[in-house]
């Protein structure tokens, strides 16, 4: 175990490795964000940007119905792909922490490698596979199924399929590193005790294992919020979603304030969304039985 | 706190099995979910046709021939490696750094400095590549210059070196630091200290997560997207070719690219396992 070393943050040795990452991260991201809120007050003329100050994109954006109905069904849709991936990776993360011993490495490989695999390309491979000339109804025809039993290409399931499946591994590693980090001793304390196995998972691992699902619930869900790869491939672009939406106004409408604008309002709910899940989880952990 | 004794619905053999077969069934099944764009991907990259439906007409190497006269490809194979190892290497050395600031000291303001280095894991790509793409705009029109693969490296190493620095924290968590002033009391120089103890038992964490950077960066899309310019990726070539109509020959593509990957995680794993 490494021992915390205390220093001033204005010790230089510290300030030199510090440097770097704060100057990256100032220049690059804190900067870019305030210039990006600083643009929503700004007005386009001939797609030309004017530095002049006005509410006019801000009265826009709260008078569309439009920009909020979207914003809705992907708010939906993220927090449809969180429940789904916690569901599917807290089995395979605890399968990894758990059981497995001699294939744990294998499998983690075999996961780290689809994960650190391009997504565009994934995601051509799905449609490849869910096409109704694909290769899921060919192997449901071979299988003897008649016609084509798997229809979903370009349908809001296809677009969830993708999301689900390329961030399903965030929440594998984060709850598998939670899981991981449980000190046997305590599960064994609740076999000494009487519990059950399904007695002990409940009230000793899973309340442990906590803090990784949420981190995977948290991370899932700001990326979802923010797919466009998923919506436009999978899905056909037939039902759009806040990230689409948002690269259209910068692309095809070239109006810059609207699009800051959109990008400010989706990362607020977003941020807000997390805010609220959070205080309705420690509310629940203070009143519901200790 | 005492619980009522409730009878169990199940004996313990049969909650055991139930267990066992929850747990290696979903491990299964994600492992064919996982699989299954993968591996239809490499079995249509050696059809013959020209159409991407099964059947198929033939089985040949016909389309990896015509990826490598291709220039285009060729040329967003070019980039996206040359965006890669620049990402990498940044990324790389700033999320080492910081990872060292952010574990080994205890100083005031160090949680905002966490909190600062690793803001970009949790922000949508597109977004953060919008953001910046209006950041690289308003400079380059102030400065004049055009978005192209240094603001896409800049945009990368943003993004990446988080990544970098989580990896490489869990690294300097276990590291053990008598060692240090062990060869301190030695008499080795600072310098010493750092290029013959900490760095070499750093090294583990360090080098999988510059193989995760490589990675992480050559298959990127939204920011390569947002920030390249005219300059095209792997990714963003294949998207390009995916929004247009598909081509027999992005399941090559995506072949070649599988390759290097899976080589490239396998030894990351290596490297960690040795460590540990």
């Amino acid at each position: 175990m490494s021992a915390v070393i205390d220093r001033s943050w204005r010790d230089p040795e510290l300030l030199a490795k510090a440097l770097p990452a704060v100057l990256l991260q100032t220049t690059c991201f804190l900067a870019p964000l305030l210039m990006t809120i600083a643009l929503t007050f700004q007005r386009t003329r001939d797609f030309q940007l004017n530095w002049t100050w006005s509410l006019y994109t801000w009265t826009d954006v709260f008078t569309k119905p439009h920009y909020w109905t979207i914003l809705g069904h992907t708010l939906f849709m993220a927090i449809l792909c969180v429940a789904l991936c916690l569901a599917i990776a807290f089995p395979v993360a605890y399968a990894l922490a758990t059981r497995l011993r001699s294939f744990q490495n294998h499998v983690k490989v075999l996961i780290t490698f689809a994960f650190l695999t391009d997504a565009t390309l994934k995601t051509f491979g799905w449609v490849l596979f869910l096409d109704k000339n694909g290769a899921a109804n060919y192997l449901a025809q071979g299988l003897g199924f008649e016609g084509e039993l798997v229809n979903i290409l370009f349908t809001d399931w296809a677009t969830m399929l993708g999301m689900v499946y390329n961030l399903l591994a965030f929440a594998i590693f984060t709850i598998y590193l939670s899981i991981d980090e449980i000190d046997r001793s305590l599960i064994l304390a609740a076999y000494d005790a009487g519990a059950s196995k399904f007695r002990a998972f409940w009230e000793v691992t899973l309340p442990l294992a906590r803090p990784g699902i949420w981190a995977g619930a948290v991370l899932i869900f700001l990326l979802a919020v923010g797919v466009f790869l998923e919506p436009k491939v999978l899905g056909g672009g037939k039902s759009p979603m806040s990230a689409e939406l948002i690269r259209q106004t910068f692309e095809t409408r070239v109006n810059w304030p609207l699009g800051a604008a959109l990008t400010m309002v989706l990362m607020t709910v977003a941020v807000f969304v997390v805010l609220l899940f959070n205080r309705v989880y420690s509310l629940k952990r203070h009143m519901g039985p200790a | 706190m005492a619980y009522p004794s409730v009878k169990p619905w199940l004996n313990a053999a049969a909650e055991a099995r139930l267990a066992n077969l929850i747990l290696y069934g979903s491990v299964a099944l994600v492992l064919v979910f996982f699989y299954v764009p993968i591996f239809t991907l490499i079995a249509f990259s050696f059809q013959e046709g020209r159409f991407l439906t099964l059947p198929f007409e033939g089985f040949s190497l016909r389309w990896y021939g015509e990826l490598f006269r291709n220039s285009n490809a060729a040329n967003a194979l070019w980039n996206s490696t040359l965006i890669a190892l620049f990402a990498m290497v940044f990324a790389t050395l700033i999320g080492t750094l910081a990872a060292i600031v952010a574990v080994r000291y205890r100083f005031r303001l160090r949680i905002p400095f966490t909190g600062l280095a690793a803001a970009p894991l949790a922000f949508p790509q597109l977004l953060l590549g919008i953001v910046l793409l209006l950041w690289f705009s308003v400079l380059g029109r102030q400065f004049n210059f055009n978005t192209g693969l240094v603001t896409a490296i800049i945009g990368h190493v943003v993004y990446i070196a988080p990544f970098a620095m989580v990896i490489v924290a869990v690294q300097v968590f276990n590291f053990d630091a008598t060692l240090e002033d062990a060869a301190r009391d030695c008499g080795a120089s600072t310098w010493e200290v750092y290029r013959y103890v900490t760095l070499p038992l750093l090294w583990p964490g360090i080098f999988s997560a510059a193989i995760f950077s490589f990675l992480l960066s050559w298959g990127n899309f939204y920011l390569t997207y947002s920030l390249a310019g005219s300059t095209r990726t792997l990714p963003t070539f294949v998207f390009s070719g995916i929004a247009t109509g598909s081509s027999p020959l992005y399941p090559a593509i995506a072949t070649v690219v599988f390759i290097p990957g899976i080589l490239l995680v396998i030894l990351a794993d290596r490297m960690r396992r040795k460590a540990a």
